[in-house]
């Protein structure tokens, strides 16, 4: 019991440790840039995490004056209503990175090392938001009516199909393009890091290309394709039943977040409590082992691969739906897949961990995104997340120390309990 | 301080806090300069912790090491390299895609200029080799070549790198009778020149014949010392193990019954694509055991692969209970009954990164009642679990836990213990007590033996003829892939059996 516990802690331990090394390191760099480290770190995170950055950060209560007739009011600042809350922005941003993480993971506990994350999403992507303006513009055609002379039932009908059918279509797409990376392996043994990244330039090129030509709305300077129908959107809520409450002002934070909860869930079930997880399991940790079973890995590898592809392709129909609603040209090079990637890394490829690794993950962004406002470049952001990257995967380095730290400090802890050698 | 002691190790303790074991309890071991030092005691005992304390792979938490009468502080092997203590160690740790040569010069200076010089390295292998009696082809890679060879590289890895002091971690687990001879001239010699020789064994008869004086560990404890002349081979046991030991099976004469493995022909490559098996042909009957006798690498594990569709089969049949499975999947055959004991337990037997629960179900995952409709089912999965942890007895065995910390004998118990489970029509077991001590083989042999009266029928691969011996119905000796004889147990004795093995052709009828 108390070793599991044991576990645990030292299971959190190493990514906190991780983090504040990354801080220590990334110092010098702050330095270089003509700052102090300590402001600059405090400045980034509540920036990133701060009910409204960093005016009331680390206050439980906040008191603004109204600027319109000078009224002082009180909030209990964790639920600080009035013009939105960061937290909601940052699980905004969360959303489509859990699910690029979980698409990692999945992939990465078959022993699967795909990063093509980024070309099913952007894929993904460009599903949705074909689907999501050309269905409506069928029905409406079919119907004889439009957006404004729809009656309110078919209105209602579509905007309870269509998002289904534009993530469905968006899953099976990003499934499909994963599903050729795992074939490759399977048959012809082709590695799949180097063939995930051939399938991810490719899927940037190729939507590109879509945005820029076939896909074309107007004649902006950025191209673009047209914004999806009214009906196509993933309801946020502060267009719902919460439009009323204040914290989510501002965000576009929705449905789409319930979801990937869902997901999330599903996904942890799937890898631990079925066989078909299991199966993938046992293919990751040794192939000569799970054929020694009779464990069919070759299906269990491309059984991964199909649900880790359309992880990626719902990230980037979550994307268009709920939050961008059109796509931009350089959309393709967001790089939501790859920060996926980090994320399923810096988690250890654990679904509770990745809830929490991703929303960090999107603060912290959003932290050195505002950086720029300090006169700080925002790359500095990334680099600080590399280093913690760099430092977590020193795991093992880690845990040998902190239990030769254990033993010194606390002798008595390892105290044996003879019972168990003899049992 | 007596100057004449090789090593000296006081009060030695070591706890692992992750599996909860005391491995070394406080033990002192003293190793005299030029002996033949047996280290023996049974599996989980802590051998293997002891010695790699001394080798610096693991950090004692407290305790004195001196070698050679001076206070050393060993943290790394690279130390320990330096204090002249060379380890042969249980698992090997070679690199599969090196080449004997490479693996042996490894991390050694390369000749003049830096440069490595592949063919002087080779010849300087082969000549090593020669010298100790230990000859090798220093251009074969090590992914090819056989257990017992690879063990021979071993050995000699630590020869050149001039070891004065020599651990040798169960060092005959995988050789047959001729190459453990050699093997001991080996050490003997080199007692001979002055070096000091630790010899971690489970086998009492060798200790009896080769040491000078044995150290017997239980449960972490240092329980006794003695001159090798004072012991006997059951005291030793009884010592080890804390009771009387059943050295030799009782069994009854076999009952054969239908055939249930036919093996016709059998064409099977090797992993370079040379053939390892050529035309074998056998027949497996229910309720008996056919031993498979030979030097390791003549062609014993492509064929135990080739059985278990594990590997291609070039040409000839498998039929297992009347059905021709010779292009079947492992589960196809493991669900018509068969069992398979695996020659290398830690990378095909076990999944060391999982816990010992999915270890064990491995076989029966997709059936009710571990799962349902793709669900598993975890009561059921501790139930079975437990089972076959407590029936086999695996000492520090954690349900739910990981499992890499294990014993390699304990290890084996789990194998033994899925594989038996579930009374298998056919087993085959390729080396099944390859390093278990003696009371666990005892428990093996037993199984076996009452699988077999339950109706199984075994093919037992083994290099060790004593176990040959004492399980065997039928023995059919294996040389250079080919099948030199079947003949009932009786009719056999070591002499015999030695020469055919070395591929003396039998007098034609
Ligand atoms: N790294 C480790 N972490 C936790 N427990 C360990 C570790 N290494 C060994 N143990 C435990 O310590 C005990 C002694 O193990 P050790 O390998 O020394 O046994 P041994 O005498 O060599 O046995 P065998 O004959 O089976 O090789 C076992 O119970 C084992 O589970
Ligand atoms: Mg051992």
């Amino acid at each position: 019991m108390i070793t599991r516990l044991r576990h645990v802690l030292e299971g959190a331990a190493i990514p906190v440790a991780a983090v504040l090394l990354g801080l220590v390191v990334s110092s010098a760099f702050v330095v270089i840039a003509g700052k102090q480290p300590l402001p600059t770190y405090a400045f980034m995170f509540c920036e990133g995490f701060g009910a409204r950055g960093c005016e009331n950060f680390g206050h439980l209560l906040f008191v603004p004056v109204e600027e319109e007739d000078g009224s002082v009011h009180t909030h209990f600042a964790p639920t600080l209503g009035t013009r939105g809350h960061k937290l909601a922005i940052v699980l905004e941003r969360a959303t489509p990175l859990i699910l690029t993480a979980l698409s990692a993971t999945v992939a990465f506990r078959a022993g699967m090392f795909s990063i093509g994350q980024d070309g099913q999403l952007v894929l993904g992507a460009v599903a949705a938001v074909f689907l999501g303006y050309w269905l409506p513009d069928q029905i409406y055609l079919l119907t004889g009516t439009g957006p404004d002379s729809a009656p309110p039932l078919q209105l209602a009908l579509m905007r309870l199909t269509i998002p289904p059918v534009a993530m469905a279509a968006a899953m099976l797409v990003g499934a499909f393009y994963s599903w050729i990376a795992g074939i490759l392996k399977v048959r012809l043994n082709v590695n799949e890091l180097i063939s995930t990244i051939i399938l991810n330039a490719i899927a940037v090129q190729f939507v590109t290309f879509m945005v820029n030509f076939p896909l074309r709305a107007d004649f902006n300077n950025i191209a673009r394709t047209r914004t999806i129908d009214d009906t196509a959107w993933l309801t946020p809520f502060t267009r719902a039943l919460l439009n009323e409450v204040d914290w989510f002002r501002g965000s576009r934070l929705g449905i789409g977040l319930l979801l990937v909860l869902v997901a999330a869930a599903i996904i942890w079930f799937f890898l631990h409590r079925t066989t078909a997880g299991y199966e993938q399991r046992m293919t990751e940790g040794s192939r000569l082992f799970a054929r020694y079973g009779g464990i069919p890995s070759a299906r269990a590898t491309l059984r991964a691969m199909l649900i880790s592809g359309a992880l990626s392709g719902l990230a980037g129909a979550l994307m268009i739906l709920g939050v961008e609603r059109r796509i931009v040209d350089g959309f393709a090079l967001g790089g939501t897949g790859f920060d996926g990637v980090l994320v399923a890394i810096l988690a250890r490829e654990s679904v509770v961990g990745i809830l929490l690794v991703a929303s960090f993950f999107a603060g912290l962004e959003q932290g050195a995104i505002n950086l720029q406002f300090e006169n700080l470049p925002r790359q500095l952001g990334g680099m600080i997340i590399a280093f913690m990257i760099l430092f977590a995967s020193m795991e093992d380095f880690f845990r040998d120390n902190i239990t030769r730290l254990r033993v010194r400090l606390f002798p008595e802890s390892v105290a044996p309990s003879q019972s168990a050698s003899e049992a | 301080m007596t100057p004449d002691l090789a090593i000296d190790m006081r009060e030695v303790r070591k706890y692992f806090p992750s599996s909860d074991v005391l491995a070394a309890d406080d033990v002192d071991f003293q190793v005299r300069q030029g002996e033949i030092h047996a280290l023996v005691g049974e599996n989980g005992a802590g051998k293997t912790t002891l010695m790699n304390i001394l080798y610096g792979l693991v950090r004692a938490d407290h305790g004195d090491v001196r070698v050679n009468g001076e206070t050393v502080h060993i943290h790394h092997p690279n130390d320990a390299i330096r204090a002249g203590i060379g380890m042969v160690h249980q698992h090997f740790k070679l690199i599969p895609s090196f080449t004997i040569a490479e693996n042996v010069m490894l991390g050694i200076e390369p000749g003049q200029l830096g440069f490595i010089n592949a063919s002087e390295e080779a010849q300087a292998v082969a000549d090593l080799g020669e010298n100790f009696g230990l000859p090798v082809d220093p251009n074969a890679v090590v992914a090819d070549i056989s257990v017992g060879m690879q063990q021979r590289v071993e050995i000699l890895k630590t020869l050149q790198r001039d070891a004065r002091i020599l651990v040798l971690d169960e060092p005959t687990a995988v050789l047959t009778p001729q190459e453990v001879r050699e093997l001991y001239n080996v050490i003997r010699q080199l007692a001979a020149d002055g070096r000091t020789i630790i010899l971690i064994t489970h086998k009492l008869v060798e200790v009896k014949a080769v040491a000078d004086r044995v150290s017997v560990m239980r449960n972490g404890r240092m329980i006794a010392t003695h001159d090798v002349a004072d012991v006997s081979i059951r005291d030793m046991a009884n010592l080890m193990v804390g009771r009387e030991v059943v050295l030799r099976v009782d069994k009854e004469k076999a009952s054969p019954r239908d055939p249930v493995l036919e093996v016709n022909n059998l064409l099977v490559a090797s992993a370079g694509g040379i053939p390892a098996v050529f035309g074998v042909s056998l027949e497996l009957r229910a309720g008996e055991i056919l031993g498979i006798a030979g030097v390791s690498g003549n062609g014993q594990t492509e064929l135990v692969e080739a059985l278990c569709g594990l590997r291609a089969v070039e040409g000839g049949s498998v039929v297992l209970g009347g059905e021709d499975v010779t292009l079947s999947t492992v589960r196809a055959r493991r669900q018509r009954g068969m069992a398979h004991i695996p020659e290398d337990r830690m990378h095909m037997g076990l999944n060391l990164r999982t816990s010992l629960d999915e270890n064990l179900i491995v076989t029966v995952y997709q059936r009710s009642p571990w799962s349902e409709r793709g669900i598993f089912r975890f009561r059921a999965i501790r139930d079975f679990a437990l089972r076959i942890v407590r029936s086999f007895n695996v000492r520090s065995a954690r349900l739910g836990e990981e499992i890499h910390t294990l014993s390699g004998g304990n290890l084996q118990k789990l194998v033994l213990g899925r594989e038996l489970d579930g009374h298998p029509g056919l087993i085959v077991a390729n080396q099944p007590t390859r390093g278990l001590d003696i009371g666990s083989i005892e428990f093996v042999h037993k199984t076996l033996v009452e699988a077999r009266d339950a109706g199984a029928a075994i093919l037992l691969v083994s290099v060790e003829l004593d176990e040959i011996f004492s399980l065997s119905d039928r023995v059919a000796i294996m040389f250079e892939g080919r099948i030199m004889a079947v003949h009932d147990i009786e009719d056999l004795d070591e002499e015999s059996i030695g020469l055919l093995m070395a591929g003396h052709q039998e007098p034609g009828p």
